[in-house]
């Protein structure tokens, strides 16, 4: 496997889409509900939890950049297969690449539990996951510039979702914040803990990265991205903490959807049906991000083409989706997903950084050797 | 292919200037009843074909393609007056300014077909070709189907040579390109591809040369035609290149940079490489004052998003969603309904329907019973359709705007697709509800970042995002702002001029 990867011209993008691309893949499924679980362990300072997630997160992708900086372009199957050997390399490749899948599969299946359980409670799993299918497939088999550009037009596409949590601030009483800066680090840590599941997707840019243009103003951009991120996530929670009383959050699934129930504007009422309808846009490039990173993996590793390896892993997923059924199975799976995840995510990108490193400066090998 | 390369080289001849061939290749037979003999043949002793013997001199042409009267005053009143006939003092009498020599027969046939009189001096092997063809073109008039209150207000026609001329008017620099090509095995026809050089990017230009010359077609009958075979995905519901018939428009197009086509009987000219957002636009918008032009681009925007899913949402929320339905308008709503028997889909399709109907049937009839098609359409079947029970009185609002709104986009094609990609969206409303409009409108975001227009973004300049360019776009700045061409033609001058200098 070619360690390094030299692109054509015309398959690079502008370093600054990178901005869209970290904020969309973290935003998504996470987002309609992740107040609840954050408000049981840190109460009312939740929004601090959030705030050391953000730090957390943006401390990870300096992390992850410096890493890949160390190639100058390539992504994690390199990277993984320059420093672990042939072997081992293959066997964590592999495991990335049934992560992504992973990832890809619990997405789709909150966002269809999102789905029935809001709009639709008698459509099918397979018709919800397959129309979904269709447009991953659709999407990942337009190339690379056009998956980036779905990010894009989601992120401008639904900023005007943004404006709609202003409406319940009209009810929000401030109080409910205080008091302030009660609860203990430890709890704190534990809510920040249990964003991962929400903040997860910047991990894509282990396997973007060779696909951008100018370097230098990836890691700019990035934390942009981030920022943006906690700024939203951090808002959502304020405005969650101060409309529900603590009661009754720690008894809302979907924080957020319920948010705008309560929007009414002159035309339409219970604009959660349009919310959550829109909401596809924003899952659509986490979904496509998560396949494709696995699709590249199969390419990368396996030297099975894209196009082939997006069919065999829709079949998959088909299938799979059928097992999972019940919300408690769903929470189940998330859970098990979000410690996962965790590793991966949290821990792992030190890991390879100083493995990389060493090899790199301190035993000065070239690369492939 | 050799054949198309000789016709093309016959073409580009210049009158008076001595062609490549010299005279040991001609083909054409040295006397002169035997090359009669040749003609006759390969016309099919054709009805119109007419010669006359004058001394050794024999003037061919079809009589049908030729001006007769110009026959007559300037070629044949002329070489009355000479007495020895020899190549040179036939040339000089002659008293017209296109003449050419053709050493080759198939050359020389296809040009008398074309409108030449052919004139063949017995013991001679070459074919003088005097064009002078007839006048038999439409004067020129107004843009029927892009019409506009500010601006100019003349159109293509279908002579090829006055289109060109259309445009030098407006465009007159020695940089302007005019290239020929000939498509079409049978119909031969000239296509010309306009271009200004500076401006247009070379790596555009032999692109799109590569294209013109890759087509094999045996008849090529309107550029619409030659438009679908050089689109980049042909396969696509979506127009990629434009076809208009304001030259303003064309000459717009050809000052950012873009190419143009024009083909010989068309009234119709394609402007290349052009984005989707373009197609929103019309020269109009340059001529108003900029909160003018940016109100009236918004306008079709919102009326293109209104056409395309305002009576999807009617069916998806009647059908599943009702909730969303405030209640002060559910009043209405059910009411209006409560008469109709049919489900809200069908009910829509069947309105949809009858206005598909009386729009095709509206564009089929001659002016004068097109408005009493309205009258029946909007008024009878309107009317008659509620006091039925067929539909509601909210749907024909629906309805009628959203077809209404269709028709505000400047680009025939585009209005067109408008209407068309309606019909899939209110099925997906029907059948899913809010999730299928959601799904399809996915699918139609997918399918306009796959989509190429001369292997530029189509989607340009919202992706890949080239912000200098939105100022240009579905708003329009006040010129001051707006100095940079688009970048989509990736034009070879960036700066239409210097924004200093202009208020």
């Amino acid at each position: 496997m070619e360690v390094i990867l030299k692109m054509k011209p015309n398959q690079l993008v502008n370093a600054f889409l990178v901005f869209f691309i970290i904020h969309t893949t973290q935003v998504g499924v996470g987002l309609q509900g992740f107040q609840r679980i954050i408000y049981r362990d840190a109460q009312q300072d939740a929004w601090i939890s959030v705030l050391i997630s953000g730090v957390a997160t943006s401390l990870l992708v300096f992390i992850i950049i410096k890493t890949l900086e160390l190639y100058g372009s390539t992504d994690l199957y390199g990277i993984q297969h320059d420093v672990f050997g042939i072997l081992i390399g293959k066997v964590l490749n592999c495991f990335y690449i049934f992560y992504s899948l992973l990832s890809f599969f619990v997405v789709l299946r909150n966002y269809i539990e999102v789905i029935q359980a809001w709009i639709f409670p008698e459509l099918p799993l397979w018709f919800l996951s397959m129309s979904m299918l269709i447009l991953v497939t659709y999407g990942i088999n337009s190339g690379v510039r056009s998956i980036i550009g779905i990010s894009f037009f989601s992120v401008i596409l639904s900023l005007w979702l943004l404006l709609f949590i202003s409406y319940p601030i009209k009810f929000a009483r401030i109080d409910h914040l205080l008091p302030m800066f009660e609860a203990d680090l430890i709890s704190l840590l534990k809510g920040a803990y249990n964003m991962t599941f929400t903040v997860l997707g910047f991990e894509i840019l282990y396997i973007i990265y060779p696909y951008l243009k100018e370097k230098k103003k990836v890691m700019k951009f990035a934390q942009l991205g981030i920022l943006f991120t906690t700024f939203i996530y951090t808002a959502l929670m304020i405005v969650a903490i101060t409309y529900f009383n603590g009661v009754q959050l720690e008894k809302t699934v979907w924080a957020t959807l319920s948010l705008f129930k309560i929007v009414r504007l002159p035309f339409i009422e219970r604009f959660e049906y349009v919310a959550i309808t829109f909401w596809m846009l924003i899952i659509l490039p986490n979904l496509i991000f998560y396949m494709w990173s696995a699709c590249r993996g199969m390419e990368r590793v396996f030297k099975v083409s894209i196009k082939r390896s997006v069919w065999l892993f829709s079949l998959i997923v088909i299938i799979s989706v059928q097992l999972i059924i019940t919300r408690t199975q769903v929470n189940h799976l998330n859970d098990l997903f979000a410690k996962c995840a965790f590793f991966v995510v949290a821990c792992y990108p030190f890991i390879l950084f100083s493995f990389a490193w060493l090899k790199k400066k301190v035993f000065n090998k070239g690369i492939g050797t | 292919m050799f054949r198309k390369r000789e016709i093309k080289k016959l073409l580009q001849e210049k009158p008076f200037v001595e062609s490549q061939e010299t005279n040991t290749s001609s083909d054409i037979p040295l006397d002169s009843v035997e090359f009669l003999k040749i003609i006759q043949q390969k016309l099919h002793y054709s009805a119109d074909f007419k010669t006359i013997k004058i001394s050794n001199l024999t003037i061919i042409y079809i009589d049908t393609q030729v001006n007769i009267k110009e026959l007559n005053q300037n070629i044949i009143g002329h070489l009355k007056n000479v007495q020895v006939y020899t190549e040179k003092n036939v040339i000089t009498e002659i008293a017209v300014s296109e003449i050419q020599k053709s050493y080759s027969m198939k050359n020389g046939m296809l040009s008398i077909l074309k409108g030449s009189v052919g004139i063949h001096i017995d013991q001679t092997s070459t074919l003088l070709l005097i064009n002078i063809p007839t006048d038999n073109n439409r004067s020129l008039s107004k843009p029927e189907n892009e019409s506009q209150v500010v601006g100019p207000q003349i159109g293509f026609n279908e002579s090829l040579a006055t289109n060109i001329s259309l445009i030098r008017r407006y465009i007159t620099t020695t940089d302007l390109h005019n290239e020929r090509f000939v498509i079409g095995s049978r119909t031969n026809t000239e296509v010309s591809l306009l271009y200004i050089d500076g401006l247009a990017s070379q790596a555009m230009v032999t692109r799109f040369k590569e294209k013109i010359k890759s087509i094999d077609v045996d008849g090529l009958l309107d550029s619409a035609v030659l438009n679908q075979l050089i689109s980049d995905n042909a396969l696509s519901i979506f127009p990629q290149m434009l076809l208009t018939e304001r030259p303003d428009r064309i000459c717009d197009g050809l000052l950012n940079g873009k190419l143009a086509i024009l083909v010989e009987g068309s009234t119709m000219a394609i402007l290349c490489p052009l984005s989707f957002i373009e197609f929103f636009e019309s020269r109009e918008d340059y001529n108003v004052r900029w909160p003018i032009a940016s109100f009236i681009r918004l306008l079709r925007i919102i009326a293109m998003l209104l056409s395309v899913f305002f009576t999807a949402l009617y069916v998806a929320a009647l059908s599943f969603h009702y909730e969303v339905i405030p209640q002060a308008l559910l009043v209405p709503l059910g009411e209006s309904r409560s008469r109709v028997p049919f489900p809200p889909l069908f009910e829509a399709l069947l309105l949809e329907f009858i206005i598909e109907l009386l729009r095709e049937a509206g564009a089929r009839l001659p002016t004068k019973v097109g408005q009493t098609m309205g009258i029946v359409g909007g008024i009878v079947i309107g009317t008659a359709a509620v006091q039925a029970g067929f539909t509601s009185n909210i749907l024909i609002i629906i309805v009628a705007l959203s077809a209404l709104a269709s028709f505000t986009t400047p680009s025939y094609t585009m209005g067109s697709l408008i209407r068309i990609i309606r019909f899939p969206l209110l099925f997906l409303a029907g059948f899913w509800g809010f999730y299928g409009i959601m799904f399809g409108f996915c699918i139609i975001l997918i399918h306009l970042l796959r989509l190429t227009t001369l292997e530029s973004p189509y989607l340009a300049p919202f992706y890949p995002p080239r912000f200098a360019d939105w100022l240009d776009s579905i708003v329009r700045l006040p010129i001051k702002f707006t100095f940079r061409r688009p970048q989509l033609a990736r034009p070879q001058n960036r700066n239409k001029y210097n924004p200093d200098k202009v208020k």
